[in-house]
């Protein structure tokens, strides 16, 4: 069963006959905003009911759409906190892509400015290959790009979209290895991006993400998963009350082939372990529990198919 | 650029339109734009050296103690009903140093009473603050912004109505910048003057 990412928008009244709709059916609520009195879903539901999903929630005028980014995490990289990247080119980026369904971070690095000088330390690079996909936001300059870019990616095994003030092409051609995406005529810049020009060039980020994000379901969809995230967080959602007492805007993030649980990892990791997802199988059986390099949280890799012969 | 006689960003690479813009918004935010006359940005990736070069406006006249409020002065006691609070801060600290904390009182919002104390006849004229003073360094902070991030190696001079700024990464080459230097500004007040 394919599980396809959507988003929902809709009112309060009856939102609770379409949450028990999309469960029926077979999807997961990946995360739920609160707007006012709108309320936003994300969710993973099987491709066949979206037909049925958007026929259901009609006479409530509720808003079916695709959004390919949702049950993704990704990381925007910047080459530190100041003020040179924020808070508009790195913060615009990462909103517009929380706004198109994914969860967004940012990452400064502590001395990832300059020519020469730009590096990664270890924990950034851990950091940034916990995420499905990280976006570079660098400057202006295409020779500055050509020569600090090959130290920032150094160790960085997830898919990178490197963006910057040069067309793409020289980006491309700069690049060596290639990287999965390039977005030019980005670069640092220190208005808020209000007009069409600058929201187009946004857009093309997203395009360039849902590209990459799009090659990346295929190639699980070729070997997958043991158990999908979503239904291993609705699982620990239910199996975990204390997940309910976390503040942080998203306590289960889900990823492309995992989660990133926002629980302390020598309390809880056993635990998750040890949770029954169906007759004999447990999470520890098709799944790594990992330390983030996160605070101290848990980071969940879930085994393919192919290691584990488990699909639940 | 608006407000500015002069502007001109200068780049051995192509790039110079995105720092124009970058030049213009930061410029903005700080509210230079009405103080800076003249601005010349150099820059060179290669190297990597960034210089700018410029000219300032007559500064802003100084803020006195009549310029925050009416000040009424009765024999031992002077009462200054504040207009513009603004400067109301910085006032009140000057007069805690020159008169002590007891005798300076502000029963309201809008109101500042000094006694117990012999007021002082030219106590109008008092100066409460001089733009000129912060200017600089809103100045240099302001270009620092502008300047590409991580050039810790930096030099900033300002004399009366001009500032240079040069920053890189590696050791500056003194000369080059002198030279860099005196030629814009020669450039700028060929146009400007």
């Amino acid at each position: 069963m394919m599980l396809v990412p959507i988003t929902y928008k809709g009112g309060v009244y009856r939102l609770d006959e379409i949450v028990d709709y999309i469960e029926d059916l077979g999807g997961y609520i990946v995360q739920r905003h609160n707007i006012a009195s709108e309320v936003v879903l994300q969710v993973l539901m099987p491709k066949e009911d979206i037909k049925r999903l958007i026929a259901f929630s009609r006479p409530l005028a509720g808003e079916v759409t695709e959004s390919p980014l949702v049950g993704t995490e990704i990381v925007v990289v910047i080459p530190s906190l100041e003020i040179h990247h924020l808070p508009h080119s790195a913060c615009d980026v990462a909103e517009y892509l929380r706004s198109n369904g994914s969860k967004s971070n940012i990452l400064g690095m502590a001395r990832g400015f300059g020519k020469r000088i730009a590096q990664l330390n270890d924990e950034e690079r851990d950091l940034i290959n916990e995420h499905d996909l990280a976006i570079y936001v660098l400057g202006n300059f295409a020779s500055c790009i050509e020569t600090k870019f090959p130290k920032l990616r150094r160790g960085i095994t997830v898919p990178i979209i490197l963006t910057g003030a040069p067309d793409r092409d020289v980006l491309e051609k700069q690049t060596d290895p290639p990287v999965a995406g390039y977005v030019g005529g980005l670069g640092r810049f220190m208005h808020r991006t209000q007009t069409e020009a600058d929201i187009h060039r946004l857009d093309l980020v997203i395009e360039e993400v849902e590209k990459v994000v799009a090659a990346r379901r295929q190639e699980i969809a070729n070997d997958p998963l043991s158990v999908s995230p979503a239904r291993l967080q609705a699982i620990i959602k239910q199996e975990i009350p204390e997940i309910e007492e976390v503040y942080s805007p998203a306590p289960i993030a889900v990823q492309l082939n995992g989660l990133r649980l926002k629980l302390s990892y020598p309390e809880y990791a056993q635990k998750v372990r040890d949770l029954v997802i169906e007759d004999e199988v447990k999470v520890g059986d098709v799944a790594d529990v990992l330390p983030s390099r996160m605070r101290n949280y848990i980071l969940i890799r879930i085994r393919p198919l192919s290691e584990t012969n488990i699909v639940v | 650029m608006s407000g500015l006689d002069y502007f001109e960003v200068e780049c051995t690479e192509d790039g110079s339109d995105n720092y124009n813009k970058i030049a213009t918004t930061v410029l903005q935010d700080h509210n230079l734009l009405g103080i800076v006359e003249g601005l010349h940005i150099y820059i060179n990736p290669a190297y990597p050296l960034f210089v700018a070069t410029g000219f300032i406006r007559q500064t802003r006249s100084v803020i006195r103690v009549s310029d925050v409020g009416n000040v009424l002065i009765q024999d031992e006691k002077a009462t200054i009903s504040v207009g513009d609070e603004t400067y109301l801060a910085a006032m009140l600290k000057m007069f805690w140093q020159k008169f002590g904390h007891d005798n300076v009182d502000q029963p309201d919002r809008f109101t500042v009473i000094i006694k117990n104390v012999d007021i002082p006849k030219d106590l109008r004229e008092w100066v409460v603050i001089d733009p000129s003073e912060s200017l600089f360094k809103d100045l240099i902070y302001a270009i620092q912004v502008i300047a590409p991030e991580g050039f810790k190696v930096r030099r900033e001079n300002y004399g009366k109505n001009r500032f240079s700024f040069a920053a890189s990464e590696n050791t500056l080459p003194a000369e080059d910048i002198e030279k860099i230097i005196a030629d814009r500004f020669a450039k700028m007040e060929e146009t400007l003057r």
